[in-house]
């Protein structure tokens, strides 16, 4: 019965859209929603803004993002806002508490950080984790320290002071980076920990990626992290590093994929951090953005409508949306991933019942 | 006769309609300060009950501990700020007199249209250039620096060149075209009569310069290089770009620091803990006080300097 009451609904809705599109929507019908907002996270803005605008060709609904931080749209959404927040951390318990309800993670892509140096002649450098985190911890502090050499036996590295680079603002770059030295140092978890902003032991900041990749340019020795996405469009060079499983793995849009293609790591709501992950191949300092939305849709208002759209917005990102990742360098969502997604989409709920 | 008293009427109106909208907005802009003070004080509650006046001398600033205190970038703000000031105010004066009693008209012209453009300069643009040319000129002078003390903890943190000195030189070159053309404007206004009397005196143009005009426009140079004071200590563009943005206690010049606008700027978007957002709002609390207190003590220089 059920059933038979959600088809002529759906109908109702692509009419609607239909009419819309067409320009003659009558005004006596209930108006269909084809505005979606959402708010957040500044990394995966230039895919979601091409996410969007194609899906606007394909069905006709607009939707805003503003990319104005990942704490900007969980307050946003905190504050129903919005129709969903990005954020490319998930949710501390405490964040979630203030929420008031249950919020689904839904990731979008795989985003990786890579070490980014200044070096005369731009020698293909190898790093491992305990290296790394002593370097920002500004316990190794040449370039010709022993502990780097012997990871890269065919260089000569020169007898040069290490700048360290960091993001001087709060970011989820700095988040993902953090954690992995959190994941690969006993002394970085203790002594400074994982954030959007740390204490930073050593070295000096720059305000967004480009500041980062900017201080690198200008300064001999310099290393610092930034996005793939970002040394790849500024043909910065970077750093192997060696995986969990004691590979070198150069960071690439498939290498990132397979940090996430672990399935039986993923947890079924996806709240998880997938840095210095076990696979094979896997690039040790990947994570997911997600998007935020709350589980039960029936709040501050809102109507079917519009939780149907976004369902249906989450459900097109989720499968053929993916295809738009790997043009703008984001690596696409491996497998399991997409099952647990849809699978989540598909627990949201409008006054309790399943959304159509 | 009616006609005329008509008149009158509808002028008197028209006075007490300006009068009560002119005093509307003196009352907004007064009333604006003073929210803007209540808005900060209440909004920073969670902080000051955390922390206490101790937010104000410690140093330790740790987003993961939830651990805040304002110490070195209120001595950031301070050290740039009149940093720049000094470096800046000799270039300044030098430049306002020259134009005002030294340079023809064909060379003042050109030049006040350049300070004038260079004031208007988006700070963006600043730092920028900081970056790419100040910046590695500080980078060399600290190398020198170092080979010549012979000291490698002078220099410690690298010689990246960003750093305090780098937002000092920035920020000296930034409030220039203000502190020089306000003071070169009173300068033009000093009569002429009083000028021309020294000289007919026998004073020489230095000697004019020296005990008539420079004394006539102290009031204003003071205003002047405050007002270019608060540029300084509120910038924040160019100051992120260049100083190094490190947010522990600076030791020397050449350390990484930060200031409480350039902290504000960087962490306030992804800040998300109510702590964490109530510290960097006191933050912009303490800016706001010593932004008062400069302005007060100004007016106390200003008035000292009159009596005597």
């Amino acid at each position: 019965m059920k059933n038979h009451g959600r088809l002529p609904l759906i109908a109702a809705t692509l009419l609607m859209i239909g009419l819309a599109l067409s320009g003659c929507s009558s005004s006596s019908q209930a108006p269909a929603v084809t505005n979606l907002s959402g708010a957040g996270a500044t990394f995966p803005y230039p895919l979601y803004s091409k996410m969007f605008d194609t899906y606007n060709g394909v069905t006709g609904v607009r939707v805003n993002y503003n990319s104005i931080g990942s704490g900007g749209g969980i307050k946003a959404l905190t504050d129903k806002t919005v129709d969903f927040g990005a954020s490319d951390a998930f949710l501390t318990d405490e964040e979630e508490a203030a929420m008031g309800a249950p919020v689904l993670h839904i990731p979008t892509c795989v985003g990786s950080v890579v070490l980014s140096y200044n070096l005369d002649g731009n020698p293909a450098l190898k790093l491992d984790g305990t290296v790394v985190a002593n370097i920002f911890l500004g316990k190794i502090t040449r370039w010709n320290d022993a502990s780097i050499t012997a990871l890269n036996p065919g260089l000569s590295l020169p007898n040069l002071a290490i700048t360290v680079v960091h993001r001087s603002d709060g970011s989820g770059t700095t988040s993902i980076f953090t954690s992995y030295l959190s994941a690969v140092s006993a002394e970085w978890k203790s002594s400074v920990g994982a954030g959007k902003s740390v204490s930073w032991p050593a070295g000096v900041g720059g305000k967004g990626n480009d500041g980062v990749a900017g201080m690198i340019s200008q300064a001999k020795g310099s290393i610092g992290y930034i996005e793939l996405v970002y040394a790849v469009q500024s043909n910065m060079p970077f750093a192997s590093l060696m995986n969990a499983s004691g590979k070198f793995v150069v960071p690439s849009l498939s290498s990132s994929g397979a940090a996430a293609a672990v399935a039986s790591d993923l947890p079924d709501d996806l709240r998880v951090n997938i840095v210095n992950s076990p696979g094979a191949d896997a690039y040790p300092i990947s994570s997911f953005t997600w998007i935020l939305v709350y589980k039960e849709q029936d709040y501050a208002g809102r109507t079917l409508g519009q939780a149907q759209a976004l369902k249906n917005l989450l459900t097109w990102v989720l499968t053929d949306g993916q295809a738009i990742n790997a043009g703008l360098s984001y690596a696409r969502l491996p497998e399991p991933a997409v099952t647990k997604a849809l699978a989540l989409v598909g627990s949201m709920t409008y006054d309790g019942t399943a959304i159509p | 006769m009616a006609q005329r008293s008509h008149s009158d009427r509808r002028e008197l109106i028209r006075e007490h309609a300006f009068s009560a909208a002119g005093l509307t907005a003196a009352i907004a802009l007064v009333a604006t300060i003073v929210l803007f003070f209540v808005q900060l004080f209440v909004t920073s509650r969670a902080s000051r009950t955390a922390f206490g006046l101790s937010f104000l001398w410690r140093s330790e600033w740790n987003p993961v501990t939830e651990q805040f205190a304002a110490l070195p970038m209120v001595v950031g703000t301070l050290a740039t700020g009149f940093g720049a000031l000094l470096i800046s105010t000799p270039f300044a004066l030098g430049i306002a007199i020259f134009l005002a009693d030294y340079a023809g008209k064909k060379v003042a012209e050109p030049i006040k249209y350049l300070i004038g453009l260079l004031g208007g300069l988006p700070s963006v643009i600043f730092g920028l250039w900081g970056l790419f040319v100040l910046v590695p000129l500080v980078s060399k002078f600290e190398v020198w620096f170092g080979n010549l003390v012979g000291s490698e903890a002078l220099v410690a943190s690298g010689t990246t060149g960003v750093g305090l000195l780098a937002a000092i030189l920035l920020l000296a070159i930034m409030i220039l075209p203000f502190s020089s053309s306000l003071i070169l404007e009173s300068l033009l206004v000093v009569p002429a009569e009083l000028k021309e009397g020294a000289l007919a005196l026998g004073a020489t143009k230095w000697d004019t310069i020296q005990s008539i005009e420079l004394p006539y426009v102290r009031k204003s140079t003071v205003g002047a290089l405050v007002l270019s004071l608060g540029r300084a200590l509120g910038e924040t563009m160019a100051v992120t770009m260049v100083i190094g943005n490190g947010m522990k206690m600076p030791r020397t010049l050449f350390d990484p620091g930060n200031t409480l606008a350039s902290a504000i700027a960087n962490q306030f978007l992804e800040a998300t803990s109510p702590l964490y957002v109530a510290s960097l709002i006191e933050l912009a609390l303490i800016l706001f006080v010593i932004a008062i207190i400069i302005n007060i003590a100004a007016r106390v220089i200003l008035r000292r300097g009159v009596q005597q």
